[in-house]
């Protein structure tokens, strides 16, 4: 993959809180339609979202049990996401902070997230045609 | 590849981190070589004029014993050769325009943002 | 002349920051740059024909590019011929396509 095609993200939210989770998400969706090659340092909160203890749950206040009510998991997306890059034969790599996770004590993660840290996200921005951030509030 | 690191937020997770986590993580990544420049902006502003170090927060028998030492982390920053920069505007808006800079904290006006945007290659916005 | 793109997410009636974040863009666009706005989240609700933004009508007027999000109004049931005039329908892959064309991309 030529570094041309490399776009770095850098994400904070944890799951369940933000809209911002929602567009960080389809943004990647939308860099793996362009054939772009995906790196995405989570950082703080964000580190969660590949939490694998993530479970979906039923909703009485929908009527829906949890197989009906298919509750939305961001590991989930997240594995989504590996495999449409899979399909695609471009690359979608994912490092959480290090640190981040142990605090959050979400050490157990989906198979294709890795840990790292702050380095890591300058190596990505360095190798990247281009890095966004997206914070939290 | 320079990069401006745009501060807005400040004493978000102060208190628990016992840092700035965006002032952390531009010191890591200063060490790790990066090329950076820093923009405090918003309520970030503040850690250009503190003096002192975060209080400890105390809850029941639990008493912090290492809180933030935000004037620290900024000096050790600036001494790191990262340059940081603070918005007039937003010190003034903030009762703050009269305080002594902390060493090294350059003050920039409003419409000389567009200016510094320009001497970068990217802008990460916190 | 370098190329801006900003993902505007905060809006004015509940973020004060955002008036700053319009000023800028403002800014950018009158030293000479080519600078757009993508609106998502609540950053489409001043989209609205008739919503009261003073920031995002000025850059209009002074006819800086501005996009809004499909997903965004589509949740807020929001139509084309709702928004002001020459604001613009797009999904988020103009995002990708100015960072692949090394624009400054940046998050408000």
């Amino acid at each position: 993959m030529s570094h041309d095609r490399i776009l770095t993200f850098a994400f904070m939210e944890p799951p369940f809180e933000s809209e911002r989770t929602i567009t960080f998400f389809r943004l990647l969706d939308a860099a793996l339609d362009r054939d772009v090659d995906v790196r995405v340092f989570a950082y703080e909160g964000a580190v969660a979202l590949a939490f694998a203890h993530q479970q979906p749950h039923g909703n009485a206040m929908h009527g829906r049990d949890s197989g009906e009510e298919a509750h939305p998991l961001t590991k989930d997306w997240i594995r989504a996401l590996q495999e449409k890059a899979k399909a695609k034969r471009i690359g979608f790599e994912w490092i959480n902070c290090g640190l981040c996770v142990d605090e959050r004590g979400v050490n157990d993660v989906i198979d294709g997230c890795g840990r790292g840290g702050p380095p890591d996200l300058w190596r990505y921005a360095s190798e990247a045609r281009n890095t966004l951030t997206i914070g939290t509030r | 590849m320079n990069v401006l690191q745009v501060i807005d937020q400040a004493y978000r997770t102060t208190t628990e981190e016992q840092d700035d986590t965006i002032l952390w993580l531009t010191r890591s990544m200063r060490g790790a070589g990066g090329d950076l420049t820093v923009l405090l902006s918003g309520h970030a502003v503040h850690y250009a004029v503190l003096r002192r170090r975060q209080p400890a927060l105390t809850l029941g028998q639990w008493r912090q014993t290492q809180p933030a030492e935000l004037p620290r982390d900024i000096a050790e920053l600036v001494a790191s050769g990262v340059p940081v920069y603070a918005v007039q505007e937003d010190l003034e808006e903030r009762g703050l325009g009269q305080l002594p800079l902390q060493g090294g904290v350059r003050p920039i006006a409003r419409h000389a943002l567009p200016g510094l945007y320009e001497q970068v290659d990217q802008v990460w916005q916190w | 002349m370098s190329k801006y793109l900003f993902i505007q997410s905060q809006d004015p009636f509940t973020e004060s920051r955002a008036r700053h974040q319009f000023e800028l863009i403002g800014q950018l666009h009158e030293a000479g740059h080519d600078v757009s706005v993508l609106l998502v989240q609540n950053g489409v609700t001043p989209a609205r024909r008739g919503a009261r933004g003073e920031g995002l009508d000025q850059l209009l007027n002074r006819e800086v590019s501005i996009y809004a999000d499909v997903f965004s109004l589509e949740q807020r049931e929001l139509d084309e011929s709702d928004l002001k005039d020459r604001i613009i329908v797009s999904g988020l892959h103009i995002i990708i396509d100015a960072m692949l064309a090394r624009g400054k991309v940046i998050w408000h």
